[in-house]
């Protein structure tokens, strides 16, 4: 049976296109949903909240966007077992809609993803971001190996998280720190963290493991061709390294 | 006598004026004024430099759409059986960000996306060549603008989602007064989809819809302000006279417009689009009617403006930003409007924000605004946008060259070693990474190599095709201070040398002509030797330039004018992104090797400015230059080149040790052994390490190429020459510092 993935579109957004074709060469029925026509949403099974700069990022990236009608739709789909999977702008959205790490009602953020460390401004960067919990955690990474690495990219300026001391220890003890930075090795230290993230935080995932919130963008490290290092003769269309990620997400889907 | 008062800020001169009135017979209205002003100045014109422009090639086998329009067009390759195409544009907004550096960079984006855009494109890349002046004290207004205009083409760029995928940066005192703030932008697009920059056939009676940003004060005199030079008196009316960037609705127009192209091409409509740049409405409008043989009748009452009572010479010339104009079949207008207006959401977006019908195409090449029920312009749409020519008289710009006993000119050896850590720190060498990794390098997820990685940036601009483009800048302040006319020639090999180092074939070229002002013989006798240095480089390189930008009247208050600055992007394309020469030495025991006519000038060049060395500019060899790129070609389609860097600025031992770097950067910890005399020499070339040396060194036999072999990749993390050598790490370290206290 196919079930339908929604890429959620508002207005700012700039990633739809990549990641709308990298759900699509992973396997996923996927299409674009704009915000001027929130009702659609509720006929898709999971939804993609894709990077950009969501309403301009006024006020705290994510929301503005949070509240939009678009997300009354996300947030009943969620709280009804849907899969919902962020990046970058999207992942702001999610913590602002309090989807993630979800330890408090709907709408009402308990952390932030904020400004960079220590120079608060946009930074481009490939990093590698490691699976912290048991794949089996989060439905959306239950495709993964243990510990896996994939291979993304973080641009953005507002990616550090932040909350109080107590907060971050909930967030760690109750398993909500889903991907942490690495480097390629795996090893996790402060040099692999590209903006001074509370615990080395890249992902977030909500309790009940069906709502996923990511930072850095996989999707754009997703085909051979981004690939620095592809092996020769590899076909550099094949979707690899961060799209790992969007097939444990598109199975899930079909599960 | 026209009473100037009456038109504050308009820039005709008398003689201008005079010919206006002649010609419609009585005094022009002050809206009429201002639309000459607009449409005649230089910035719109080009009237002092169109027919020194002629000179340079703009035809050939690549070319699909050459300058005329407000993008070129560079034939990419075919896939699914269609031709695709990429969009080439190339514009400054130097005046603006000197004045307000992070708007006036912003705009510079938002303005050259918008020339892409309206030829039916997605825009894929931007890139940014910027020219600062002494930032080291950290009060200066120069570093403030150094740091601002980055800070405003990072924040337009990444809310638009486009890519920086190329760009280069200088610091020299002859900025200090005047930055240069260059834009590249490219597009990809079917070549049966091209929309074109006219009116097109049929059209009469046709409606003019504008789209975007309600219209605002800002931005009025904007073409006339860049046609003049800057004077600190006027700082403050100038600021008046830049636009204010939108990106975030431009984010949302450049989107609803990807929509409407692709509702037309399901009716099988060919529209006219174009972007409002110079001029404002009036520029636009004149131009779209009168290039495809019509006139417009505008109601200026119907612009959805964003503060009432505004003058009308104002809303018709205004260059508020992040607008376009269609001309429509009026069955088709009222699905586009709704595409925006409803879909898109656009006056929900930005304040009155929409798309509106605000006048038409006429038969009747008249060009008529009203305004209140008055018509407050009426004249011959020909005569308002027909060329115009300013025969400027200029001295012929001489080289440099030093008295034969001033010129230390042995290659350097073992001693060249002790210098490489001053020459990879130099500001013009050093790492730009501090800069660019504010910009969004890798958004739309295309991207094959991102900027700063290799010599050129490169994507796969075509869903689901290997096809890939890569693309280059190039032009040195250094060069052009001491000989405009090889800096030009050096432009054009060297951006053409940057985007071949990643194995890319180079096809298409676009320029940007940053020169003091054309009233100062002097001066104007540097444009006009760069052209010739263009027109030269290109036509033995067989490349053809398919847009390109003048920017004159770059001199400060002083009569100082900037360094001859023609900056040249190169684009490559390439068929199958599989064989993109990746960055980096790959192999311990590989054979690297030096192709180049390194020709001992070095004029220009880091070590003479290190050195205090005054010598000659070199002259780039181009049959040696096409045979290096003719075996390059070969050598990499054959999928024998493991990594090659293009040797510029620093010269053949900083290309050695960027390689080295990439490898690092890759997490192979590799160097080099040299064993032949590699030194700081600036002449165009390439570094390369080869993957099979008999089959290289038969094709350089059969290119007729002079290929060296200078030393092998060394398993060492060290570069090792004459005895001496120099850890990676260390030598990285020093490379990548220098900016960081600019862009911390």
């Amino acid at each position: 049976m196919s079930a339908r993935i929604a890429v959620v579109l508002f207005p700012g957004t700039n990633s739809e296109d990549e990641t709308l074709r990298l759900l699509r060469d992973c396997g996923g029925d996927a299409e674009l949903v704009h915000w001027s026509r929130p009702a659609e949403l509720r006929d898709f099974d999971a939804y993609v909240l894709p990077g950009g700069f969501a309403y301009e990022d006024r006020i705290r990236a994510g929301a503005i966007a949070a509240h939009d009608p678009a997300m009354d739709e996300v947030i009943a789909g969620a709280q009804r077992g849907k899969l919902v999977l962020g990046i970058c702008n999207g992942a702001q959205i999610l913590l602002e809609a309090g989807l993630v790490p979800g330890t408090a009602p709907a709408r009402r953020p308990t952390a932030a993803f904020t400004h960079n460390g220590p120079i608060p401004h946009f930074v481009c960067r490939h990093v590698y971001v490691k699976l912290a919990i048991d794949p089996s955690r989060c439905a959306i990474t239950r495709a993964l190996s243990p510990a896996a690495i994939i291979p993304a990219w973080t641009a953005n300026g507002e990616g550090r998280l932040a909350a109080t001391p107590e907060h971050l220890d909930e967030i760690a003890g109750g398993g909500h720190l889903a991907f942490v930075y690495a480097h390629a090795d795996g090893r996790v230290d402060a040099r692999a963290n590209p903006n001074e993230s509370a615990r080395g935080c890249a992902g977030l995932v909500n309790r009940e493991g069906n709502v996923l919130a990511l930072m850095p963008h996989p999707e754009r490290d997703a085909w051979n061709f981004n690939h620095l290092d592809r092996p020769a003769g590899a076909d550099p269309l094949t979707p690899s390294g961060g799209a790992e990620l969007f097939r444990s997400f598109v199975a899930a889907v079909r599960a | 006598m026209v009473d100037q008062r009456s038109a504050p800020g308009v820039a005709l001169r008398d003689d201008e004026v005079r010919r206006i009135r002649e010609r419609l017979g009585r005094e022009p209205s002050i809206v009429e004024l201002h639309a000459f002003d607009a449409q005649w100045s230089e910035h719109c014109s080009y009237k002092s430099s169109r027919h020194h422009l002629k000179r340079l090639p703009t035809q050939g086998p690549d070319v699909v759409l050459g300058p005329g329009e407000d993008s070129g067009i560079v034939h990419l390759g075919e896939h699914g059986g269609r031709r695709y195409g990429v969009v080439v544009a190339h514009e400054s907004h130097n005046h603006p960000s000197q004045v307000v550096p992070f708007e006036g960079a912003a705009t510079g984006i938002g303005g050259i996306v918008r020339d892409v855009l309206c030829m039916g494109a997605e825009v894929i890349a931007v890139a940014d060549p910027l020219r600062f002046g002494r930032v080291e004290h950290p009060e200066s207004h120069q570093r403030y603008v150094a740091r601002s205009a980055v800070d405003g083409i990072a924040a337009y760029g990444n809310a638009i989602g486009v890519p920086n995928l190329a760009g280069d940066a200088y610091f020299d005192e002859g900025f200090d007064d005047n930055c240069l703030v260059n834009v590249v932008a490219l597009g990809i697009v079917a070549e049966d989809e091209i929309v074109h920059s006219f009116a097109p056939e049929n059209a009469a009676g046709w409606d003019l819809l504008l789209v975007g940003k309600a219209t605002d004060p800002s931005g009025f005199g904007g073409a006339s302000f860049s046609s003049l030079s800057l004077d600190a008196a006027d700082e403050q009316a100038n600021k008046g006279a830049v636009q204010v960037p939108d990106p975030f609705l431009k984010n949302v127009l450049m989107r609803a417009t990807y929509r409407v192209f692709a509702a037309l091409r399901e009716r099988g409509i060919v529209p006219g689009f174009k972007d409002l740049g110079a001029g404002g409405i009036m520029g636009c409008s004149a131009e779209l009617a009168a290039s495809g043989g019509y006139g417009a009748d505008i109601n200026l009452d119907e612009v959805n403006v964003a503060v009432e009572g505004m003058a009308p010479e104002v809303i018709a010339v205004g260059e508020t930003q992040e607008r376009l104009l269609w001309a429509l079949p009026p069955d088709v207008t009222p699905a586009v409007v709704r595409i925006y207006n409803e879909e898109f959401t656009l006056p929900q977006v930005a304040f009155n924000a929409r798309a509106t019908i605000v006048g038409r195409i006429t038969e009747e090449k008249k060009y008529v605004l009203r305004h209140r029920g008055r018509i407050v312009m009426d004249v011959d749409v020909d005569f308002l946008t027909g060329a115009i020519r300013d025969e400027l008289p200029y001295q012929p710009a001489e080289g440099f060259a030093p008295a034969e006993a001033a010129r230390p000119r042995a290659d350097l050896g073992a001693e060249a070693l002790p210098l490489l850590e001053r020459v990879l720190a130099h500001r013009d060498v050093c790492s730009r990474e501090p800069l660019y990794r504010r910009y969004d390098a890798v958004v739309r997820g295309a991207t094959v190599i991102p900027r700063g990685y290799a010599d050129a940036g490169v994507l796969a601009p075509v869903r689901g095709s290997r096809l890939g483009v890569a693309l280059a800048v190039a032009g040195n302040p250094r060069c052009g201070r001491l000989d405009p006319r090889r800096a030009a020639e050096l432009a054009v090999a060297t951006a053409a040398c940057r985007v071949a180092a990643v194995g890319a074939r180079p096809a298409g070229l676009t320029d940007c002509l940053n020169f003091g002002n054309p009233r100062n013989p002097a001066q104007y006798g540097e444009f006009v030797a760069a052209v010739d240095g263009l027109a030269r480089a290109a036509g033995e390189l067989g490349l053809a330039f398919v847009s390109g930008n003048v920017s004159l009247y770059n001199e400060s208050e002083s009569g100082k004018a900037i360094p001859a600055s023609a900056i040249v992007a190169c684009i490559g394309t390439i068929g199958d992104v599989a064989r993109t020469i990746t960055p980096g030495f790959k192999r311990p025991g590989a054979p690297i090797f030096l192709l180049g006519n390194r020709a001992p000038e070095r004029g220009g060049s880091a070590i003479a400015e290190l050195l205090g060395i005054d010598d000659a500019v070199p002259a780039p060899s181009y049959a040696a230059l096409r045979a290096e790129l003719a075996l390059l070609r070969r050598a990499s389609e054959e999928g024998i080149v493991a990594a090659c860097t293009a040797i510029a600025g620093g010269g053949a031992l900083v290309a050695v040790a960027k390689t080295a770097f990439a490898a690092h950067r890759a997490g192979r910890r590799l160097g080099v052994t040299l064993d032949q005399p590699c030194g700081f020499h600036e002449a165009p070339g390439f570094v390369l390490e080869v993957a099979d040396e008999a089959r290289f060194a038969a094709l350089a036999r059969e290119c007729g190429a002079v290929a060296r072999r200078a030393g092998a990749v060394a398993e060492m993390p060290c570069i090792a020459a004459g005895g001496e050598r120099r850890e990676v790490d260390e030598l990285m370290d020093c490379w990548s510092r220098p900016l960081e206290e600019i862009y911390p």
